[in-house]
């Protein structure tokens, strides 16, 4: 949708908010409850729609708003009673109201004859009978003025209220009032309103301690996390509130205007401008946008279908967008939610075991019917994930200033270039991720890039350039902080490592084993400890960080290029969509988003390479032929080819393999068990899950088996790394 | 440069270039000793100022305003004032000449 369509298109559903709070005040004064509270609600209301109309060039809405708003206001300043035949006009306005409103959304056609009966009503309430020359001079307001804070609708921000009060220790810190509300300043305009009620007396002021607080009315576009990371390195040292503004008027004025629900009717002070809140719209219309997702993906494949119009949609003026598009949900219910969603589908699994075991036959309507609560349990699986996928923006944002940071800590000019940010994961992966990319990032700036002196030297810009992207490919996310720096130092890293004995003296090792020896527990090439990423804190604990969360993390570096961090991540932690397979006597499971087509191999097309390495030709190619079982160490000798079936499958870099296995059981959605937090990580094996007769079965970790079976030398560091960490 | 800051009678404070957390408790020293008289503060030195010496400047103007006694900055930087302006209290340099102030009436 672009971008202009997506404003209208939220207009309208901010509309149809504003057209049900109308009617809810007016339902309550008609039943007796005229307080200022309501008629201002009723009044906000009207207002709002009427500014956004008037942003739209809406002609016909604006004046009809206008005249329906001028009679609210009379009863606003009281010079006009709700009497039971006001509130009904009332009433009879706001149905108007809404026909104009559908009419401009869909293009129906409104009753021209009413809507003046009505404005007439409506002047006819007011003592000075409703002034259209001021309906002008009104409608150019909104149409060249900045959209005013009140227009945009309610649920919207319109900024953020800031209360902050230092204690003692911050400034013992050496941090800053000044400094934070200054970087407050950057993200929009503030007030800043001092609070000195705690002041004592000269006398009894003790100078170290603290006792001023500040209210910091922050209006313009940014968002929580911004205006909580100013105060990110004081966390535990001042306390803090944050408090959205919600858009409605006077919501720019002074704080001492908070508490007072006046509205200002056409110039409000502290104008919000359309710019900023286009990218608010913006912002706020993002995560419909449908994300670019590999079909067979659980979670976020539902979100595009969430973003779909569903089919009701656009059968003409009959339509409706729901009120009340958001609502917030505590995570904790989310989660329960899920779990039990989990429950039900290993539940659904055993059911249809059952069954299947008694016997029914698969045209009886007991199997047919859990046919069909299987496609339901699906849908509901997906709707639950579907929930928790959000874009990994919020992650990406916190990054700018990180990079600033550590530029200015450095000395190196730095610039961060960010692609994906709409893509989407689960909530939990995108928390979880903020620490290893903090430390990414910060490594790549401290150790990655080279002075500007030497980049120059070698012919490079000054600045340098980190890039962090994000992007779903085979079912999982993928997320890259690349740098374009002097590559890793692979003789000293090689050299350190044999200092630490981490690796022998004189190990032949493969530029690609040398680089992952960063990752090794106990590795770090900063001689001396710097402030930045030399906090004891390793390449190893971003590892385990991203492996905890069933991914994978690979380096790739080239010597005066730059590297690579490349993370591989799963999209949910919950569901998986599997091949059931059986390996002498296992059961496992391939992750189904891996396999690209099984096979019976034949006998003339697999090939012994000496030892137990094989190769299957597949059309026109070679590829290598894993045996599971032999890789996972269920048994010596490998499995004849033609008595098993092939996974052919395709890894992370795109690389394709063969999996022997012994015979393929079905495809069915497991539910993901993780075998880090129950056990401890195995290689080769990415998690478990639950069977539907109640067996635990494996879900087997393609890359590391195709990895593993590659060179048995990484093979062994996996299995030492997995020993040590 | 003539000393605006001069009023017949007064106490003249200058204060110092940075007002941060370690220079909170001489200030307060400085100003309690001051406390009876009228007071001028030039503050058209300081390039630093941080909360706590703004809790003691404005402890101190509480002060000398219960006692009913003139307390006053008479003469700001332009950090100082925009310190002051960025704390949410601009009417501590409302009175108070800045380094703007001064280039018209040299002229």
């Amino acid at each position: 949708m672009d971008p202009l369509a997506a404003i209208r298109e939220t207009f309208f559903q901010e509309c149809e908010e504003q057209l049900a709070e109308l009617e809810s005040g007016l339902l309550a004064m008609e039943a007796g409850d005229a307080d200022s509270e309501t008629i201002n609600a009723v009044f906000r209301a009207v207002h709002s729609i009427k500014g956004g109309a008037g942003a739209f060039s809406l002609e016909a809405l604006v004046r009809f708003a206008h005249v329906f708003e001028t009679s609210l206001d009379e009863m606003r300043s009281g010079r006009l009673a709700s009497s039971d035949g006001v509130v009904k006009t009332l009433l009879r306005a706001a149905d108007v109201l809404a026909d104009h409103v559908r009419a401009a959304h869909d293009g129906s056609s409104i009753d021209e004859a009413h809507t003046a009966e009505l404005a007439e009503e409506l002047k006819a309430l007011g003592p000075e009978g409703g002034d259209t020359s001021e309906s002008e001079e009104d409608w150019g307001d909104f149409s060249f003025q900045p959209l005013s804070a009140a227009a945009p609708a309610a649920p919207a921000t319109a900024g953020w209220r800031v209360r902050f009060k230092p204690r003692a220790d911050l400034y013992a810190k050496a941090n800053e009032a000044a400094l934070l509300l200054r970087e407050l300043g950057r993200l929009g305009e503030t007030e800043v309103a001092l609070d000195d009620s705690g002041l004592p007396d000269l006398a009894d002021l003790d100078p170290e301690a603290a006792y001023l607080a500040w209210t910091v009315t922050l209006t313009g576009d940014a968002d929580e996390t911004a205006v909580r990371e100013v105060f990110e390195f004081v966390d535990g040292d001042c306390e803090l509130e944050v408090e959205p503004i919600v858009a409605d008027g006077g919501s720019a004025g002074a704080p001492a205007d908070l508490g007072e629900p006046e509205i200002p009717t056409t110039e409000p002070d502290g104008n919000l401008d359309i710019g900023v809140l286009l990218a608010r719209v913006q912002a706020a219309a993002a995560p419909q946008a449908p994300p670019e997702v590999p079909s067979g993906a659980p979670a976020p494949a539902a979100a595009a279908t969430l973003a779909e119009p569903s089919p009701q949609d656009g059968q003409g003026p009959s339509r409706k967008p729901e009120a009340g598009a958001t609502i917030r949900v505590d995570l904790e219910r989310v989660d329960r939610l899920i779990d039990l969603v989990g429950e039900l589908v290993i539940n659904q699994a055993m059911l249809s075991q059952r069954v299947m075991e008694a016997g029914f036959a698969r045209a009886s309507g007991v199997a047919m019917g859990l046919d069909e609560l299987e496609q339901l349990t699906r849908e509901i699986q997906d709707s639950v994930m579907a929930i928790r996928a959000q874009p990994v923006k919020s992650v990406f944002q916190r990054m700018p200033r990180l990079v600033r940071e550590v530029a200015a800590m450095t000395g190196k000019p730095v610039r961060l270039v960010t692609e994906g940010e709409g893509t989407e994961v689960d909530k939990t992966v995108i928390e979880r991720l903020a620490d290893p990319l903090t430390h990414m990032i910060r490594n790549a700036i401290d150790h990655g890039l080279e002075s500007p002196e030497k980049r120059e030297a070698a012919g490079k810009p000054a600045e340098g350039v980190v890039r962090l992207t994000a992007a779903h490919r085979s079912g999982r996310i993928v997320i890259e902080v690349a740098d374009d720096g002097g590559g890793i130092n692979r003789e000293r890293v090689k050299s350190i490592a044999a200092e630490r004995g981490l690796i022998a003296a004189d190990a032949a090792l493969s530029d690609e084993e040398i680089d992952n020896l960063i990752f090794m527990p106990g590795f770090s090439t900063a001689s001396t400890v710097s402030d930045i990423s030399g906090r004891g804190v390793g390449m190893d604990v971003v590892k385990r960080s991203i492996q905890a969360l069933g991914g994978r993390i690979a380096i790739a570096s080239r010597p005066g290029k730059g590297s690579t961090f490349t993370m591989s991540l799963p999209l949910t932690l919950a569901v998986l969509d599997g091949m059931v397979v059986s390996v002498q006597g296992q059961t496992l499971v391939a992750p189904i988003t891996a396999i690209v087509e099984t096979l019976l191999p034949k006998a003339g097309d697999v090939h012994s390479l000496g030892g137990h390495a094989r190769v299957i030709a597949i059309r026109d190619s070679y590829t290598p032929l894993i045996d599971v079982g032999m890789a996972l160490g269920y048994r010596t000798t490998p499995l004849d080819a033609t008595q098993g079936v092939a996974l052919l499958i395709e890894g992370e870099g795109g690389a394709r393999a063969a999996l022997l296995v012994d015979a393929i059981q079905g495809q069915r959605q497991v539910v993901i068990k993780s075998l880090e937090a129950n056990y401890r990580q195995v290689p080769g094996v990415a998690a478990a899950t639950i069977l539907g007769d109640g067996r635990v079965a494996l879900i087997l970790d393609i890359d590391t088996i195709v990895a593993v079976s590659r060179g048995a030398d990484s093979l062994r560091a996996e299995k030492r790394l997995a020993a040590t960490g | 440069m003539t000393d605006l800051s001069q009023t017949p009678g007064a106490t003249s404070l200058i204060l110092a270039e940075s007002l941060d957390m370690t220079a909170a408790s001489p200030l307060k020293a400085q100003l309690l000793a001051a406390r009876g008289s009228a007071l001028s503060l030039d503050a058209s030195a300081v390039r630093r100022l941080g909360g706590q010496c703004l809790q003691v400047l404005l402890a101190a103007r509480a002060a000398w305003t219960a006692d009913g006694g003139d307390w006053r900055i008479a003469t700001a930087s332009e950090e100082f004032a925009d310190a002051v302006r960025l704390m949410g209290c601009p009417d501590l340099v409302a009175d108070a000449l800045t380094p703007s102030d001064f280039a018209p009436l040299q002229d």
